[in-house]
């Protein structure tokens, strides 16, 4: 296998997109190339994330962004894997240059669903999980995840406040991040104060729904004699599935699929959670956040949400997890969302993060689950 | 045009060994997701399926057991009745519930082991149950599995 790189990267702003998902994807996917030095005629592969175009009454996507960036020769496949698209889309173009088949490819993910309501929007996210064993059984999408809590809150007894303590985190945050959907702090009164969506997240417990587009180019280091920005090492590219229905699983206190990819992707790295400067993990939910940080061994069972309200996740704490917002406040575009936190890795290891630098950081992880964690995937980046 | 003779004899089909197979060759579960549907709806009866090995018991729809990949699984009519493992008091619903919120969405523990999964009209708040509370499976006026607090 080659030595891999990620040498360009780039994103909208998240939130409202005026441009359909397909201009967006192209917009963002010509950002990355050109971030990267390149020109687009060099791309050997296009792997797309666009999981709810139908929403947009758009499939096959993947060709009109080629065609949009002038390359309609160079083939492309759409990659789906709910929440997870894109990450599992780079995973796929990982495999690819690493393996020898191209040098050059393009990562792109793009959502947009603000044209819907929000009961559509609801439903459509129904959908990435057991459709006949749970969301006809009456779950909504943030319904799973509050079972979870309802569960972690139940064995740990913890308080609101630390699950507050991520919001307002990952808010403060995505204060400083251009790209972030919602740029305002909030207090902790603010997140208490919130109506309950599902018992026990609050309304600021939760990702918003969110449009945007972020892209990524991968590269075999021996294409690349001269990279023009300082590439992410690819160290580990690993994902894992796990049983689907949620109530199926052997415990609710985590995400099979998370510790199984995570426990791939240290050892791809011959690393271990304590080489790990910072992590973008996928907190779809505050719940999400704090298993994914067990999940990962970063944290032991039981202790990140407390941890959380203790500040040791903070930019400035022992161990700053999503300096970017995180999806609770960057937001998330479904299928951008696990590029995007390489965008943020990207911009950190550029010395491009502003305000929300996380300093010295050398080895970073990214971990993007699919719907309830019937996929998940891990990858670690280094600097060079 | 093709000659009979050259073409794979569809009788012979034998899922094992590959090959071409016959719809009615194909594996299938204990119930299709059609079957376990209207079990609840209009039978009144929940169906799951126990693997011989593991002893795992699912009311969803698998072919192998989700545990253990065991392919010997029995059909096992389920009480209905357990307790709540996990639950949630849902204010913002589905489409297809949009006339019901605040519910819980429950996840139940069956006596006879297994989980199921369905939804409580009666619980409008987080307050109203109890992780570990006694629930049973109900007769529903709508889609869905749905239960009702107390023993049967």
């Amino acid at each position: 296998m080659r030595e891999t790189w990620v040498i360009g990267a780039a994103s909208n702003r998240f939130g409202k997109m005026k441009e359909s998902g397909r201009e967006a994807a192209t917009e963002v996917g010509l950002a990355a190339i050109e971030s990267a030095g390149i020109e687009p005629r060099q791309i050997g592969h296009t792997f797309v994330a666009n999981a709810f175009g139908v929403a947009e009454h758009q499939a096959h996507v993947g060709p009109l962004i080629n065609t949009g960036l002038g390359i309609p020769e160079v083939p492309s496949v759409t990659v789906e894997s709910a929440c997870s698209s894109s990450s599992a889309a780079l995973h796929e173009a990982y495999v690819h240059v690493a393996g020898g088949f191209c040098d050059f490819a393009l990562v792109v993910g793009a959502e947009k669903l603000s044209h819907l309501d929000t009961l559509a929007a609801t439903s459509y996210f129904a959908i990435g999980a057991d459709y006949p064993f749970e969301a006809k059984n009456g779950a909504t999408f943030p319904g799973l995840y509050a079972t979870l809590a309802n569960v972690y809150q139940h064995t740990y007894r913890t308080t609101p406040e630390m699950f507050g303590s991520i919001a307002v985190k990952n808010h403060a945050n995505a204060a400083l991040n251009p790209h972030a959907h919602f740029q305002k702090a909030i207090t902790m009164e603010t997140y208490l104060g919130s109506p309950m969506i599902a018992s026990p997240l609050r309304l600021y417990d939760c990702c918003p729904f969110s449009d945007g587009a972020a892209a990524v180019v991968v590269a075999a280091k021996e294409a690349v004699p001269h990279p023009v920005r300082e590439p992410l090492v690819v160290r580990a590219s690993a994902r894992a599935g796990s049983i689907a229905d949620m109530h199926d699983r052997p415990d609710l206190l985590g995400l099979p699929a998370a510790r199984a990819a995570g426990a791939a992707a240290f050892r791809q790295a011959k690393m271990g959670p304590e080489d790990i400067d910072f992590a973008e993990v996928h907190d779809c939910f505050t719940i999400a956040e704090a298993l994914a940080l067990e999940d990962l061994g970063f944290f032991p069972k039981g202790a990140a949400a407390r941890a959380s309200l203790d500040g040791a996740t903070a930019r400035d704490g022992k161990f700053p997890v999503n300096p970017s917002g995180g999806l609770k406040a960057k937001g998330h575009p479904v299928s951008a969302t696990g590029a995007s936190q390489v965008v943020e890795i990207f911009e950190q290891f550029n010395g491009l993060a502003g305000g929300r630098s996380v300093p010295h950081a050398e080895v970073a992880l990214a971990h993007n689950v699919g719907a309830t964690g019937g996929s998940c995937s891990v990858h670690i980046f280094s600097r060079r | 045009m093709l000659r009979a003779h050259l073409l794979p004899s569809l009788d012979r089909a034998d899922v094992s060994k590959g090959g071409i197979t016959r719809t009615e060759e194909l594996p299938h579960a204990t119930h299709s997701i059609v079957e376990y549907v209207h079990g609840y709806e209009e039978d009144r009866t929940l169906r799951g399926f126990r693997s011989k090995k593991c002893g795992f018991v699912t009311a969803t729809w698998s072919l192998r057991c989700p545990r253990c990949g065991e392919k010997d699984l029995t059909e096992v009519a389920l009480s209905g009745t357990g307790k709540v493992a996990a639950y949630t008091v849902q204010t913002v619903p589905s489409d297809e519930f949009l006339n019901e919120a605040p519910y819980a969405y429950v996840v139940v523990d069956l006596e006879e082991g297994g989980r199921i999964t369905g939804w409580m009209p009666e619980v409008r708040a987080e307050k109203d149950l109890a992780i570990g509370d006694q629930v049973h499976f109900v007769a529903s006026y709508k889609p869905g599995v749905q239960f009702a607090k107390g023993g049967t």
